[in-house]
């Protein structure tokens, strides 16, 4: 933990990017104090309203408040995100650590699997799944996890071919060690560095994945306050109240740039340190 | 003249039917408009005993009809008209069962009637018909010297082979259920220009159900199910160029069978062009402002609200009998149980719903599908939001604890999403707990018949009565009638409805449908949120602009004013 602390702090980027995320955080934890509203209630006097005292960033098409489903869009999004990509790291790894260490047919299968589901452009796979299955939140966490955990699995394979070379692993085998053992105590923790960078960047890909199929109308169901299906919402209603549009995007791209930055910031120092 | 029509005048100089409504259905016997008119010139009903519901309430709010400042000087022939549509994938007309598809080809094919702006029906493609006194025979006198645009003469063989298409189980027209007294057996040719229908019923909405908009007339001489394939019409253009999804071209042909007013034969323009946009209104919008386009086919209420003020755009409103159903499958748990259906009626606000999904552009409903623009409507009072009422009728249905539905929408649909959504709202306090399942456009059209709870588009009829044996009736076998999309069959509304079809005096017949709309609200499978105020909008360049109930585009005798 102390080797993060000081990897962020060493990089100005990283640090400015960890600010923005940690503002989203603090915004999705603290939603129902800081609020102004209920992000679902409608009042029908109040329908399409610009900025004023009473509506800090206005009204949507329902005149619910645009402030309260922005903060609240941050706790859907902030969970989701994250929440898949673990799941695709779970996934992933598992797949990319049996397939690495193992070799042979074992390699070649897995492999050949997920690279048949790496030919799918990802929006692609996302649509398909959520086509087939319906749309809603474990369904979007399951969709990202399907397309994501190939990419990991890769990604780990080549770390794990690397190191199941080394002195220690042979170690372990000669200790007698089962396969398990190596492969999570022995193999993992050494490839986690990349690993974690990778998932960084994952995170950023996810929210924006999740707001591209709330766009799509394949995100959570109405009424929601997810930021994806506000800005498809908004955007029917752009030419009379363009506030709609204009918020849950403006949050959207402050949390991938923030999660995106935050990466590459810990990637360089992560590149400098080693 | 039809015996009955000494009758309707009658009705209609003791106030008991509206100006409109006389001639409405002085036309739907068989009387030119012109003669119906002369008929009762100088005649007018005592304003005192005209009942309400004899004049369509006007809406609430109602949609902006702005009248055109400048009076044109004349027609003036030439140019291209540039209109936004939806250019789907069509083969069979018989088969659309969208309007967007018949909007392109009704300008190459035609119908044997036109029910105009004023919702009343003319002759069109026949010259004349006669009803006999029972309404069991119609006589079909077919138009003379109209020449199809491959030089072949229009002909009673012509309508007997269309006819026969749409009543064929295999093609699968709507116009079916439609036209359910009807059998291939009963068309009877009588020679080149006249066909007479021997109905197995009494109906007096023969002419109307004409104008059904899959009822375009093929040449029976080249149509082989295709029409793109063999684009043969009446109509005043020739089908240039259909792309699916991109654009229709359309080219006036110069022997078309109607005139206009410099003595010409029709069209004024030289070419039309359908453009698909997409669903993206936003980009309608700047295509409109942006001059790439010339009008826009069934435009969004969004799009009315951006375009309203602006001093460019000719915007015709209409109210009409368009809406959104919500509908229940009465052969699906919960929605067998009518305290069910009725609890989730009762969770409708009304006027909310229609000031907040459709911006007050409309009227309220009162759930039953039958509108105030439709001639026998029968005004009943709009429910009153009730969750209190809504609540013990769950508890009475065995849902004391509540009850979870899933209800469908598609997502392209703002105002079907933010009624779901207003009804999610103003459901919980009742003990529902709606959750919205959105979807495509185009897959909510693969299940509409099938989803258990849903809310689907139903576009406007003429008559009440159209859209009531199109969508809640079920055939001789008790089998739901294809569009009857929640299996709801009921003896003594079926049996209702075969009479106000056949039923010719107006109070008579409002009466009945006294009976069948309260039968509907009572114990039905729809609720029915609000009627849709819509929209024809054009460029002020484009003359002659109209609006129209049903959407059609009736663009034949539209001319720019800068040709």
């Amino acid at each position: 933990m102390r080797d993060i602390f000081s990897l962020v702090s060493a990089s100005k980027v990283a640090l400015a990017a960890l600010a923005i995320v940690l503002f989203w955080i603090f915004v999705a934890i603290f939603a129902p104090v800081i609020s102004p509203y209920d992000p679902l209630e409608q009042d029908s006097t109040a329908v399409n309203q610009g900025p004023s005292a009473k509506h800090l960033l206005g009204t949507d098409d329902l005149g619910r408040d645009l402030l309260a489903r922005v903060i609240h869009g941050a706790r859907v999004i902030l969970v989701l995100a994250p929440v898949s990509v673990l799941c695709a790291l779970l996934v992933g790894t598992t797949l990319g650590l049996s397939a690495g260490y193992s070799g042979g047919m074992v390699d070649e299968v897995v492999m050949r699997i997920l690279d048949g589901i790496m030919a799918f452009p990802a929006i692609l796979l996302y649509l398909i799944i959520l086509f087939a299955v319906g749309a809603s939140a474990i369904n979007v966490v399951i969709a990202i996890t399907i397309a994501g955990a190939p990419g990991i699995a890769r990604l780990v394979r080549s770390l794990t071919l690397d190191i199941r070379t080394r002195e220690y692993i042979a170690a372990a085998e000669l200790r007698g060690e089962n396969p398990f053992y190596i492969m999570f105590v022995e193999i993992f923790p050494n490839a986690w560095g990349p690993i974690i960078v990778d998932a960084m960047l994952r995170v950023g890909y996810a929210v924006f994945a999740i707001g591209t199929l709330g766009f799509l109308g394949l995100g959570l169901p109405p009424p929601a306050p997810d930021w994806g299906s506000m800005v498809a919402r908004g955007r029917t209603y752009i030419w009379i109240n363009p506030w709609a549009v204009l918020w849950p995007s403006l949050a959207i791209s402050s949390l991938v740039v923030g999660l995106n930055l935050f990466a590459d910031g810990l990637r360089e120092e992560v590149t400098r340190y080693q | 003249m039809h015996k009955a029509i000494p009758d309707l005048k009658d009705q209609y100089e003791k106030g008991k039917m509206t100006r409109r409504e006389f001639l409405r259905y002085a036309s739907l016997l068989g009387m030119s408009l012109g003669a119906a008119q002369a008929l009762i010139a100088g005649c007018a009903p005592p304003a005192t005993e005209v009942p309400p519901t004899e004049v369509p309430p006007t809406p609430t709010t109602a949609p902006a009809v702005p009248t055109p400042t400048t009076v044109p000087a004349g027609p003036r022939r030439g140019g291209t008209l540039r209109v936004r549509g939806n250019i789907g994938r069509i083969d069979h007309p018989a088969r659309f069962s969208w309007v967007a598809n018949s909007n392109p080809a009704r300008h190459v094919a035609e119908y044997l009637t036109l029910t105009d702006e004023n919702n009343i029906t003319h002759p069109y493609l026949l010259d004349s018909w006669e009803a006999s006194d029972d309404l069991l025979t119609w006589t079909l006198n077919l138009r003379q010297g109209i020449k199809w645009n491959n030089g072949d003469d229009f002909v009673a063989d012509d309508v007997v082979f269309t006819m026969e298409e749409w009543l064929d189980e295999e093609v699968g027209s709507s116009t079916l259920g439609l036209m359910s007294y009807l059998t291939e057996e009963n068309i009877e040719k009588v020679n080149d220009h006249t066909i007479t229908l021997h109905l197995d019923s009494p109906q007096i909405a023969v002419p109307e159900h004409l104008f059904h908009y899959p009822n375009q007339i093929m040449n029976y001489r080249t149509f082989e199910g295709d029409f793109i394939q063999a684009p043969v019409g009446t109509g005043p253009y020739t089908l240039d160029e259909y792309s699916e999804g991109e654009r229709v071209v359309l080219k006036a042909r110069a022997d078309y069978w109607q005139t206009g007013a410099d003595g010409q034969p029709l069209p004024y323009l030289d070419e039309m062009v359908y453009i698909d946009l997409g669903e993206e209104v936003s980009a309608w919008i700047a295509a409109f402002q942006g001059g790439e386009i010339d009008a826009i086919s069934e435009p969004e209420a969004t799009v009315f609200l951006a375009l309203q003020d602006d001093p460019n755009a000719n915007i015709m409103g209409t109210p009409t009998g368009q809406t959104r159903v919500l509908r229940m499958r009465v052969d699906k748990e919960p929605w067998t149980d009518n305290n069910v259906r009725m609890a989730l009626k009762l969770c409708q606000d009304h006027e909310k719903i229609l000031a907040m999904a459709h911006f007050g552009e409309g009227a309220p409903g009162a759930d039953f599908h039958v509108a105030p623009v439709h001639p026998a409507y029968c005004e009943r009072p709009i429910p009153p939001y009730d969750p209190d009422r809504a609540r013990s009728l769950l508890e009475k249905a065995g849902y004391a604890d509540g009850l979870t539905v899933e209800i469908a929408v598609a997502s392209d649909w703002t105002d079907v999403v933010s009624y779901a959504e207003i009804l999610k709202q103003d459901a919980a306090p009742a003990g529902f707990d709606i959750q919205i399942n959105t979807m495509p456009v185009s897959a909510y059209w693969d299940l509409w018949t099938e989803v258990d709870l849903g809310v689907t588009p139903w576009t406007h009829r003429p008559l009440g009565t159209m859209v009531l044996s199109l969508a809640y009736t079920c055939d001789d076998e008790g089998e739901p009638v294809p569009w009857n999309e929640t299996r709801w069959c009921d003896d003594e509304f079926t049996s209702l409805l075969t009479q106000a079809e056949g039923t010719l005096d107006v109070e008579e017949r409002r009466q009945i449908m006294c009976q069948l709309e309260e039968i509907q609200y009572e114990r039905g499978s729809i609720g029915i949120p609000y009627w849709q105020g819509i929209w024809m909008i054009a460029h002020k360049k484009v003359q002659n602009w109209k609006g129209h109930p049903t959407q059609y585009d009736l663009f034949n005798e539209l001319w720019l004013e800068e040709a």
